[in-house]
């Protein structure tokens, strides 16, 4: 009789569980994120923002840096933050490799490529493509997906090996196309470095408006995965046992998570080390289980890009410094930090 | 493989859907410049000399920017930009330059604006400007938001002499000095005709081998297609590298194969001390002591900005380059 009742209980546990996990990250995320309008080149003071935020304003200059500048970048932030981290999480899982990062796929090599053609298409044509280049992106990321998923398929029907090498290869090769388009290129050399390197400072409400939804549902998505994730996490061979066709799994969170970092990634250009390293901070704060850990990465995901932006423009502004350094400055010492916390 | 596949099927279609749109967004886009460009054509913008606002001007990106009002608060994105205005004597209406911008002396105690790109939107807002001359190349990804967050930004991209002249004509009609822009560009006109006459007198095969050169291990020299190409023809040189197309990477035995009579190092302000160690390092190169102009001693250390910039100091850089070639 005790049995089924206790992990009942269990049940329901994990249910308030996550329920006060979502209710505290929101909050957090908000409350970060309203701090984080105070920050920025122009000193704008505090009670102008609260007033600002309340009421609106008459001084256009600073509604203009608060609305149009400000406030998309932290959006824009916390939404890359929580793709790059959900995938990140769940693609460790799916290949059972601690080293694997959202861009291991090669969905970024791909969208890098797709933007360099389209930069290297403006010289060509004439035509201003610039608001274009996210078109671009998408459709190579989604032409690397296509191949990944191909080759994998072909190779070792689609396991974590096979997957991984396939991602592997198709980035080596993209990479291997953008050097070659990079040594054919005269003056759109320019564009295409500066494309690869990530950045939030283009942040508008239209592009957020085109990627909550993709991020939201594909995060979701992957969220209801996390009980095969946990399986799978005890190994090949007792997944299998479990009933869970793990190949399937593979590519249908390999299908996902590229989708959704195809279109965060087609807007914000590369930006790095958070897909990577949230994951193993949620890992090491709540434990392995997906079921929280990938809830936990997302709001820590989107807080840790929010404040690195922050960083990113204010330390020595008005220079911006690239937000993939500052995520990595900060980022790796904070992850040793845990990591010898935890073993001690 | 079976193509029909539902998989295959299903990104075959996201293919053709994205570029499908593409297309149609670029068509549109086709359609609607040629009427602004018919519109402008009637005008006849930037001809007249009395200016009345608002005004069109079609920038580098193919853009009709409509400036609506005399612009008093001006921001530049780039060094060269920079030059052109304080050299249309517009310098006191600068409020914002990056932080690369070093000419003239004036211009050191304008605000800055921080890097060339990614532009650092917040900052030029707070300045408040009218007019932000950008710069194509690199700030593509830049320009559709500052024109999004309400700027008036027109962007100048000029690769040779004749577009810098164009570009210094259409800062000066946005800017509502029209007259003074052709003023200018008809006295630096007048001093490269001057050079051009001279040099045509002198035959081709009695024109020195140039060999534009730099002091790292690998050696990157500007091909057709760059300014500084450009500048070395028009002085009267054979630029070694002319068979090759913008900068290029090349190989030392290159440059002992095609021995170069001259060899010209472009750089940053340099002192006596540093220039003779450069000269020292390049004639002592392997391989090299064969060159003409390194048996010769004649290597010549240049300030870059005169070449790498388009702006009216071009014209200084051609001629100093007539001068190092020929006196």
């Amino acid at each position: 009789m005790n049995k089924p009742l206790s992990s009942n209980t269990g049940y329901i546990n994990w249910r308030k569980k996550l329920i006060l996990i979502l209710i505290i990250g929101s909050l957090t995320t908000l409350g970060v994120g309203i701090i984080c309008l105070n920050f920025g080149v122009v000193s704008i003071n505090p009670k102008d923002i609260i007033s600002l935020l309340l009421n609106g304003t008459q001084d256009k200059t600073k509604s203009l840096i608060i609305w149009q500048l400000r406030a998309p970048r932290i959006v824009l932030g916390a939404l890359t933050g929580a793709a790059l981290s959900t995938v990140g999480g769940a693609f460790q899982g799916i290949l059972r490799n601690p080293l694997a990062d959202p861009y291991i796929l090669g969905v970024s090599a791909g969208a890098a490529l797709g933007a360099c053609i389209g930069i290297a298409l403006q010289y060509v044509t004439g035509y201003m493509l610039a608001s274009y280049l996210p078109v671009f992106a998408f459709i190579g990321a989604m032409l690397s997906l296509y191949l990944v998923y191909k080759s994998s398929k072909i190779s070792y029907s689609a396991n974590s090996t096979g997957l991984l090498l396939a991602g592997v290869a198709i980035t080596f090769l993209f990479s291997a196309l953008i050097t070659v388009l990079l040594a054919l290129s005269r003056r759109e050399l320019h564009s295409m470095v500066f494309w690869l390197m990530g950045d939030l400072s283009t942040a508008n409400w239209k592009k957020i408006s085109i990627i909550t939804l993709p991020v939201i549902i594909g995060s979701s998505m992957l969220f209801f995965s996390s009980l095969d994730l946990n399986a799978l996490s005890l190994g090949e061979e007792e997944a299998l046992h479990l009933g869970i066709n793990t190949s399937k799994l593979r590519i249908r969170i390999f299908i996902i998570g590229s989708i959704v970092i195809a279109t965060v990634v087609s807007f914000t250009g590369l930006i790095g080390f958070v897909g990577l390293i949230i994951p193993h901070i949620a890992r090491l704060l709540v434990g392995p289980d997906h079921r929280i850990m990938i809830p936990i990465a997302a709001f820590l995901g989107g807080i840790f890009l929010i404040l690195c932006d922050v960083l990113a423009r204010i330390l020595i502004a008005p220079t911006e410094i690239p937000i993939g350094a500052i995520t990595a400055i900060v980022g790796a010492p904070l992850f040793i930090y845990l990591l010898r916390r935890k073993n001690k | 493989m079976n193509i029909f596949k539902k998989s295959n099927l299903i990104f075959i279609s996201i293919f053709i859907i994205l570029s499908l749109f593409l297309l149609k967004n670029i068509y549109e886009k086709k359609e609607s410049m040629l009427q602004i460009q018919k519109q402008v054509d009637k005008h006849q913008v930037g001809t007249s000399n009395t200016t009345e606002y608002p005004l069109t001007v079609i920038d580098e990106t193919g853009t009709a920017v409509t400036v609506s009002k005399e612009p008093q608060r001006l921001i530049s994105t780039a060094p060269s930009n920079t030059e052109i205005l304080f050299a249309l004597g517009l310098g006191e209406k600068v409020v914002g330059i990056t932080n690369y911008c070093n000419f003239p002396e004036e211009s050191k105690n304008i605000e800055k604006i921080g890097e060339i790109s990614p532009l650092n939107y917040e900052k030029i807002i707070s300045l408040n400007p009218d007019l932000v001359l950008a710069y194509g190349g690199f700030q593509l990804k830049d320009i559709p938001r500052l024109r999004e967050l309400g700027i008036t930004a027109i962007v100048l991209e000029p690769l040779n002499l004749k577009d810098t002249f164009k570009s210094i004509k259409m800062i000066a009609t946005a800017c509502g000095i029209p007259d003074k822009g052709s003023l200018l560009v008809n006295n630096l006109t007048k001093k490269v005709d001057k050079i051009k006459s001279k040099v045509s007198s002198i035959p081709i095969s009695s024109q020195p081998k140039i060999f534009i050169g730099g002091t790292s291990e690998t050696i990157y020299t500007p091909g057709a297609g760059t300014l500084f190409n450009e500048l070395i023809s028009m002085a009267g040189g054979q630029n070694i590298a002319a068979g090759l197309s913008f900068w290029k990477k090349i190989n030392p035995e290159f440059v002992a194969k095609a021995e170069p009579d001259i060899i010209i190092i472009p750089i940053g302000v340099m002192n006596q001390e540093e220039e003779s160690k450069i000269k020292e390092i390049i004639s002592k190169r392997a391989g090299w002591s064969n060159i003409p102009a390194i048996k010769n001693h004649k290597i010549f250390i240049v300030n870059e900005d005169l070449f790498y910039r388009a702006v009216p100091r071009l014209v200084d850089g051609l001629e100093l380059l007539y001068k190092i070639f020929h006196e």
